[in-house]
């Protein structure tokens, strides 16, 4: 009886839209198509290579011919067909016209993706359940060990959840079906990339199996392991963000995820110096996160200006507390100040890894030179065309072009001189590595050459105005979140 | 004291003003008829109400909260059963409402027994094991209703729910309706069917071009549009006599025959009017019918309204 209440308690709790998925799933054609069809081909498969071992005697080169065929079954359904049921059960509400009835429902953005990923990763699990016979049939025939097993195993099962958060954000990414098909192209492509990345990635374990006994493969694999899940809270905090009511804060998550980001860095570039000395760990992990960052921060600078009007309710009634939460709150006054932490947080590391004993000195000090410069770079880039923008209209519209004209700006800065060259004959131009390209400063740290007096006076002049044009908007974007915050207390004391 | 409190809200989506500063309650036990052209603002207003989409300017306050600051406490307290729902594949109907009343916190017995208690009202009892992609409309309305009422929703916002059905669903629908009225919920319902909405609601507010042309009580609404009433008078004499007596008499225009009697205006109030009822007795007619026309929305409708489209 105790069994049958703990049992009735414990799907109370369950995330109702795991429920729904998983129902719909099991009793849809997709999952149980795919399911079938992946089956019975890793059984034809398997049958056929046991069948062969029988006429020529069982070896290991069979046994991990076996267990690379046995993988590209299994990859193919945790990282092909599951993440894409994600992308269809999420566009799904789209199409079927269940997004209002979700939000109705008053489900929180998070449980709904929380929800779509957990019901993938049970419809993964099912496989992983599925192919274990076939892994452990593989180990006895000598084709693996168990620690390849054991690393594919994760590896592939944080990719797989990686890639789920990656298909649910992107179908949430547009309500309109031409945009979502386009997306779901790219998915596919994504995919299939990931799958045969994932193929190489085994066939490496599998036939160099002593490299993961290597020093350097544990951090390689917590490295992967942490990038996989903080890149796929990203996309969950994206997709969140999309699925959120208009006037609820969709840009907090994000902003917090940013930070971590940059800490996870930083603090992953210390051990590295610690334990290993590899000083370039230090700002080539920050020159990385850059990747990730630089969308971010376009999409915090290009947000409307104001907190509105739920978000305001909730800023801290302590003047103190409300100004160190102003980064995290969304308006893109305040996104400038979160660029300008992130930066401040990037310097820092390679400062931090400066001060240990023994570490590179002279190549730190051009890497900290080096990244200032990049980031002064990404204020021009992102800071000059999103201040000018915050003059305008906050319309959705007119920030999605901002968006755009700001990525169109960097490729089309970085490829407009050597094109010029070619046109115009000049062949010291045909460089790529030029003052307009945000990478230039990066040569300086390679090679040692540093700016021109002219390259330093460009760069010092549009990082100031760069600087100027968005000082009025980080001003307005403060006294907006005092200003809530004095609100809440007078709310507070007519109570 | 309404539930359904209506802002001067506007929305506007591009050069078009889909709502224009409209503004109207809605109180317990109220059904109100919200009426209007195709394209009037009706389901904007809706949508509004119920969340989905923000107001340009303005505010609605549902049951005292507000769809703006704090929309999730708004939706606790809304049923909005919108024109045009989805509804999820490969899903029974048990499996459907069993989805909604787990996303709306209920659990354990508390689940099962409102599921009961909402199969049962909605008359879905013996169709739970069937998948809703075989339903009929008027079986999909009936579950998007009893979807609706999973969390006993104060205020029910009801955009065009009789479209689409056979006379024999509209009635039941109808009957659903008035039960929901007397459990002292507000109901906002839209419909094109005004013989519909003029059998079972209270009050109307009729909306064109995103503007608000009228609203209040149906009676009052319809006084102030129409000060005359609408009467049929049926008597043994036959209608020519009854037009004959009917033309002599005060406060009495338009009188046309119709049928095996005749209908005619009448300006007065309820004691002018039982006294020309009494006046017609004495003029030597032997009355078989005298009743009064259902308050005629279609004519309000067409006073208030300009049929012009936006």
């Amino acid at each position: 009886m105790n069994a049958l209440a703990a049992a009735r308690s414990f799907d109370d709790r369950l995330n109702p839209i795991l429920v729904k998925e998983v129902r719909q799933a099991l009793r849809g054609r997709y999952f149980r198509t795919l399911f079938w069809l992946t089956l019975g081909v890793a059984t034809l498969i398997g049958l056929s290579i046991v069948a062969e071992a029988g006429s020529r005697g069982a070896n290991m080169g069979v046994g991990r011919t076996f267990f690379m065929l046995m993988n590209g079954c299994l990859f193919a359904a945790v990282l092909g067909f599951t993440p894409f049921s994600a992308f269809l059960a999420t566009s799904a509400e789209w199409d079927e016209n269940t997004h209002d009835l979700l939000v109705l429902s008053n489900l929180r953005p998070r449980q709904i993706v929380y929800g779509k990923l957990l019901s993938a990763l049970v419809q993964a699990l099912l496989y992983y359940a599925t192919f274990g016979p076939f892994l452990v049939f593989a180990f006895l025939m000598n084709g693996v060990d168990l620690l390849s097993i054991g690393v594919l195993l994760l590896t592939s099962f944080v990719a797989c959840a990686t890639l789920n958060l990656l298909g649910i954000a992107m179908a949430s990414l547009s309500p309109a079906k031409a945009p979502r098909v386009l997306l779901m192209a790219l998915f596919g492509v994504a995919l299939m990339m990931s799958w045969g990345f994932s193929i190489s990635f085994a066939t490496f374990v599998t036939y160099q199996p002593h490299e993961l006994r290597d020093p350097m493969a544990l951090p390689a694999i917590v490295a992967f392991v942490v990038g996989c899940l903080l890149v796929g809270g990203l996309f969950a905090s994206l997709a969140i963000a999309r699925l959120s009511h208009d006037e609820e804060n969709r840009s907090s998550g994000l902003r917090a995820l940013s930070v971590a980001l940059v800490l996870v860095a930083t603090v992953f570039g210390l051990w590295m110096e610690l334990e290993f000395g590899h000083s370039e760990f230090a700002w080539g992990l920050q020159l990385a996160v850059l990747v990730p960052l630089v969308m971010l921060w376009l999409h915090f600078l290009c947000e409307p200006e104001t907190l509105g009007r739920h978000v305001a309710r909730h800023v801290s009634p302590r003047p103190a507390l409300a100004l160190l939460s102003a980064p995290f709150l969304p308006g893109g006054g305040r996104g400038a100040v979160l660029m300008a932490l992130h930066m401040a947080l990037g310097l820092s590391a390679v400062l931090a890894v400066r001060l240990v004993p023994g570490s590179d000195k002279t190549e730190l000090n051009r890497a900290l030179i080096g990244l200032a410069l990049v980031y002064a770079y990404v204020w021009i880039y992102l800071a000059i065309p999103a201040g000018i923008a915050s003059w305008f209209s906050p319309k959705l519209s007119r920030r999605v072009l901002t968006r755009l004209v700001i990525i169109g700006l960097v490729p089309v800065a970085v490829l407009l001189p050597p094109l010029l060259g070619l046109v115009l004959g000049i062949p010291s131009w045909l460089d790529f590595m030029h003052p307009l390209n945000p990478m230039y400063p990066l040569k300086g740290v390679i090679s040692g050459s540093s700016f021109s007096r002219v390259e330093k006076l460009w760069l010092l002049t549009a990082a100031l105005a760069a600087i100027v044009l968005n000082t009025p908007r980080i001003a307005r974007g403060l006294q907006e979140v005092l200003a809530a915050s004095r609100a809440r207390r007078s709310r507070a004391s007519s109570v | 004291m309404s539930l359904l409190d209506v802002r001067a809200i506007s929305k506007r989506f591009g050069a078009l003003k889909a709502v224009d500063g409209v503004s109207f309650q809605v109180g317990p036990g109220q059904i109100c008829g919200f009426i209007g052209p195709n394209g009037a603002g009706k389901t904007t207003t809706m949508r509004i109400c119920s969340t989905l989409e923000l107001p340009d300017e303005g505010d609605v306050l549902v049951d005292g909260q507000s769809v703006l600051s704090e929309p999730r406490d708004a939706r606790r307290r809304i049923g909005f059963m919108p024109d045009s729902y989805g509804a999820y594949t490969s899903t029974t109907i048990f499996e459907y409402l069993d989805f909604f009343a787990r996303a709306y916190g209920l659990r354990g017995e508390r689940r099962r027994e409102v599921l009961a208690r909402v199969i049962e009202f909605t008359g879905l009892g013996e169709l739970t094991d069937k998948e809703i992609a075989s339903l009929s409309k008027g079986m999909k309305q009936r579950l998007c209703l009893a979807k609706t009422l999973l969390h006993d929703p104060p205020v029910m916002i009801l955009d065009e729910p009789a479209a689409g059905l056979d006379p024999r669903a509209r009635v039941e629908l109808r009957e659903l309706v008035k039960a929901l009225a007397q459990m002292g919920k507000a109901i906002l319902i839209s419909s094109h069917i005004l013989t519909e909405l003029a059998e079972m609601c209270s009050s109307v507010v009729v909306i064109e071009r995103g503007q608000l042309k009228g609203g209040g009580v149906l009676a009052d609404v319809v006084r102030s549009v129409q000060p005359t009433t609408t009467l049929f008078l049926r008597a043994l004499e036959g209608p020519a006599a009854c037009e004959r007596t009917l033309l002599e008499l005060r406060g009495v225009s338009k009188v046309r025959l119709e049928r095996d009697g005749v209908c005619f205006e009448f300006e007065g109030d309820a004691s002018q009017q039982a006294a020309l009822f009494a006046q017609l007795a004495s003029s030597g007619l032997r009355p078989l019918e005298l009743a009064q026309q259902g308050q005629n929305l279609e004519d309000l409708f067409l006073s208030l309204t300009e049929g012009k489209l936006q």
